[in-house]
């Protein structure tokens, strides 16, 4: 412990492979591929769905997609396409 | 780039241009640009009463950003050719930017 | 330089490509849906579709505040060009 500062990265997380809580967004957005998300946009409509791939606008591909209007499912779609600039958030809705 | 070609096709045919503030403008394309941006010559206005301040006008300059639609006759657009167009506009970007081609 | 996941969507355009010639469900910016054949698309979201349907979805406001039920307006276009700085979601239409 007495040597030279440690990379910030193995501090944090204790190894230098992207993990699950690594820290850069752009890790976060990697491993939540293939995962259930929920995306916010603007207008306060959730898309809940599996997140196919996304781009770095933040365009998003989700599969079996659920639309809900404050906190109810209105809309299904199969596949769907969101554009990014109307992307607030992203967040997994399991675990990583 | 392929919108801006497409539009150049429809240079001198009437449309329809739908403003984000709900204003139609209907009139013969005389020319667009890069930025989509449009001139339309021998105007005229879809719902007069509510917009009188444009009777008088007779030609206009758009800007590209306040267009929702524009609306054209079925007749005056390829569809074929422009689905092709799309297709190989995209498969340049991608070798532009190098990715898969497939 | 990606992997390919669920089959031949490796980016979110993939998607859309794949809807050009379907018919495609819209969501636009001011309540606005419309349904469509697909023609052309940028990376800006700027589409054109043919036999096209607009939906606005309306609720009116009285004048003491309370909203009327909505409703909806209806349009159809032959063909129509849409500036994707509108376009919130593009979805393939199973029919």
């Amino acid at each position: 412990m007495d040597s030279q500062s440690p990379e910030p990265d193995t501090a944090v997380n204790g190894s230098t492979d992207a993990g699950p809580l690594a820290g850069s967004p752009s890790d976060f957005l990697k491993n939540i591929v293939g995962k259930r998300v929920k995306v916010r946009v603007g207008n306060g409509i959730d898309y809940h769905g599996l997140l196919t791939c996304l781009d770095g606008y933040m365009n998003v591909a989700l599969e079996e997609t659920e639309e809900w209007v404050n906190g109810h499912r209105v809309t299904t779609y199969g596949d769907c396409f969101l554009r990014g600039n109307n992307v607030l958030y992203i967040s997994a809705m399991e675990d990583l | 780039m392929l919108f801006f070609s497409f539009f150049k096709t429809l240079t001198d045919q009437v449309i329809t241009v739908e403003l984000k503030n709900d204003l139609c403008i209907t009139g013969t394309l005389k020319s667009v640009d890069q930025f989509l941006n449009i001139r339309l010559d021998g105007i005229t206005v879809e719902d007069p009463e509510r917009h009188p301040h444009m009777m008088a006008v007779k030609n206009c300059f758009i800007r590209g950003s306040v267009v929702r639609y524009v609306r054209m006759g079925a007749r005056s657009v390829d569809t074929t050719l422009l689905e092709d167009a799309t297709r190989r506009g995209e498969f340049m970007v991608r070798v532009l930017k190098g990715l898969r081609v497939d | 330089m990606e992997q390919v996941a669920a089959g031949t969507i490796s980016e979110p355009l993939d998607l859309v490509k794949l809807s050009l010639g379907e018919r495609v469900f819209i969501k636009l910016r001011g309540d606005r849906t419309l349904t469509g054949n697909l023609h052309a698309y940028d990376a800006h979201m700027n589409l054109v579709l043919s036999q096209v349907e607009e939906n606005i979805h309306i609720v009116d406001v009285g004048e003491d505040g309370t909203a009327a039920p909505p409703r909806i307006e209806r349009r159809g276009f032959e063909m129509l060009f849409i500036r994707g700085d509108s376009v919130i979601l593009v979805s393939p239409l199973l029919e």
